[in-house]
């Protein structure tokens, strides 16, 4: 068990954040209703129904899997439970929560995060004997180059630019490199607030940027 | 928007300094990356669980995070798989015993102990029927056979003279007890956390420092959780929190860990 406590670092001094109004984008897809209906309804038991709901949104989880593991092998195995976590949780589904895409979005993550630290930890434990220096974070540094190419066509790529760039920097270590805040403060020789601040408001730049607003 | 220090002392935690609903929602946004640990997000969730203007700030950053995610198309192989899977997989929430066919049995390539799912989760929904047999509608006369000799062995347990009890805190709330009888183990967690939303307590036979899954343990039912692990015995018993349906490997660090 190397659970830190719970509540090690010093208290914010940072406001808490605010959900502010903004104006609501239409959705890039218009398909993204009928994907919703279609995975609501496939809450209802018939595999049948499941095939569509698949198509539409395994590029989702694939996509998300990939951004975290890169290895494509890896990400498909997370793909494939996540799909049919989706399957077998449809009915928590809830479109006034998010849509479809954010929910397997959410779900995909989770999965990528999750394996991404547990190959950690198998790894740091082999090694612990060896040389943990050697090895200590090779595998999931975070290239800038790397991170441009895969944010092509990537919704936030705009909005990147509204970050500054220790806010950006502390958001992709954090997406792309799975990792916890307090593993990005100590790659970024930085202080725990500052990290916690940095993603916070970078991620509340980003939302203001995208434009999502939810009542 | 948020509540005030008034809810610090809503859940029953401890309360050293500050306010822990504060801390939580500072964590928000790193809660929707997936950047907190286990115990932070266990304290996020709790917040969750209470406050709807938080369930709206997260679902705001949760689309966020979606928007950094490049659709890519994977390998036509996945798709064969998952639909043999959906179409022999239980949904949630279905009115069978879902657990018995719920546990998402492992598809990584390490799932060796594979045969092992069905039978426990088998014997997790079983002594949920010892507890509460008219809530349980199992329809097929096949899995009432196989439900009433787990109940049967769990009786058998519990009359058990020579059963020894073991008992340990789960870190973040809660106690944990075994109770072991020749090879098993029945497994009872009273004021566990919920293991909340998208996420199950995991357990697992940990023999010769390699964890075996052992199913998912119910959800409470009057604040205890049982199970039966089923060759547990003379092994360390751990719970961990883990994806919904479970993993072939524990992602977590265990909550509690049993010799039994």
């Amino acid at each position: 068990m190397t659970s830190s406590p719970l509540r090690s670092a010093p208290p914010s001094t940072a406001s808490r954040p605010r959900v502010r109004q903004t104006v609501r984008v239409p959705p890039p897809q218009t398909a993204r209703g009928a994907v919703d209906a279609a995975l609501s309804a496939c809450a209802g038991g018939d595999p049948a129904t499941f095939g569509p709901v698949y198509d539409a949104l395994a590029p989702v989880a694939h996509g998300t899997a990939l951004g975290v593991l890169r290895d494509p092998d890896h990400a498909a195995e997370v793909t494939q439970e996540v799909m049919v976590e989706v399957w077998q949780t449809a009915a928590r589904f809830d479109p006034a929560r998010a849509s479809a895409r954010t929910w397997v979005a959410t779900l995909a993550r989770r999965r990528a995060v999750d394996r991404v630290r547990a190959e950690q930890a198998r790894r740091d434990r082999d090694q612990r004997d060896v040389d943990a220096s050697v090895v200590a974070g090779a595998p999931r540094d975070v290239v800038v180059e790397d991170v441009e190419r895969r944010l092509e066509g990537a919704a936030v790529r705009r909005c990147l630019d509204s970050l500054t760039a220790t806010q950006r920097e502390a958001v992709v270590e954090a997406y792309y490199g799975g990792r916890t805040y307090r593993e990005v403060a100590e790659r970024l020789g930085a202080a725990l607030p500052t990290v916690k601040s940095r993603i916070r408001d970078g991620l509340g730049r980003l939302r203001d940027c995208l434009g999502v607003a939810r009542g | 928007m948020t509540g005030s220090a008034a809810c610090a002392t809503v859940w029953g935690w401890p309360v050293a300094d500050d306010d822990p609903t504060r801390d939580a929602w500072d964590l928000l946004p790193a809660y929707a990356l997936d950047a907190v640990d286990d115990l932070e997000r266990r304290s996020v969730e709790r917040l969750l669980e209470s406050d709807p203007a938080a369930r709206r700030a997260l679902d705001e950053y949760r689309d966020v995070v979606a928007a950094f995610a490049v659709e890519a198309e994977p390998p036509a192989h996945v798709r064969d798989a998952v639909m043999t899977r959906v179409a022999g997989t239980q949904q949630e929430g279905s009115r069978a015993a879902s657990r018995v066919d719920v546990p998402g049995a492992p598809s990584t390539p390490a799932g060796r102990s594979r045969h092992r799912w069905g039978l426990v989760a088998a014997a997790a929904a079983a002594v949920v029927a010892v507890a509460v047999p008219t809530t349980i509608a199992v329809q097929e006369h096949r899995e009432v056979v196989r439900l009433e000799a787990q109940a049967d062995r769990v009786a058998q347990m519990l009359a058990d003279p020579d059963a020894r009890l073991v008992t340990a805190p789960v870190e973040g709330g809660g106690e944990a007890t075994a109770l072991v009888s020749g090879d098993d183990v029945l497994v009872s967690a009273e004021g566990m956390p919920a293991p909340g939303e998208g996420h199950d307590w995991q357990l697992w036979i940990v023999a010769d420092g390699t964890p075996l899954p052992a199913g998912l343990m119910p959800a409470a039912s009057g604040g205890v959780s049982r199970a039966l692990v089923e060759g547990g015995a003379g092994h360390v018993v751990a719970v961990t929190l883990e994806p919904a349906g479970g993993s072939a490997r524990p992602t977590t660090d265990p909550v509690v860990a049993i010799e039994s």
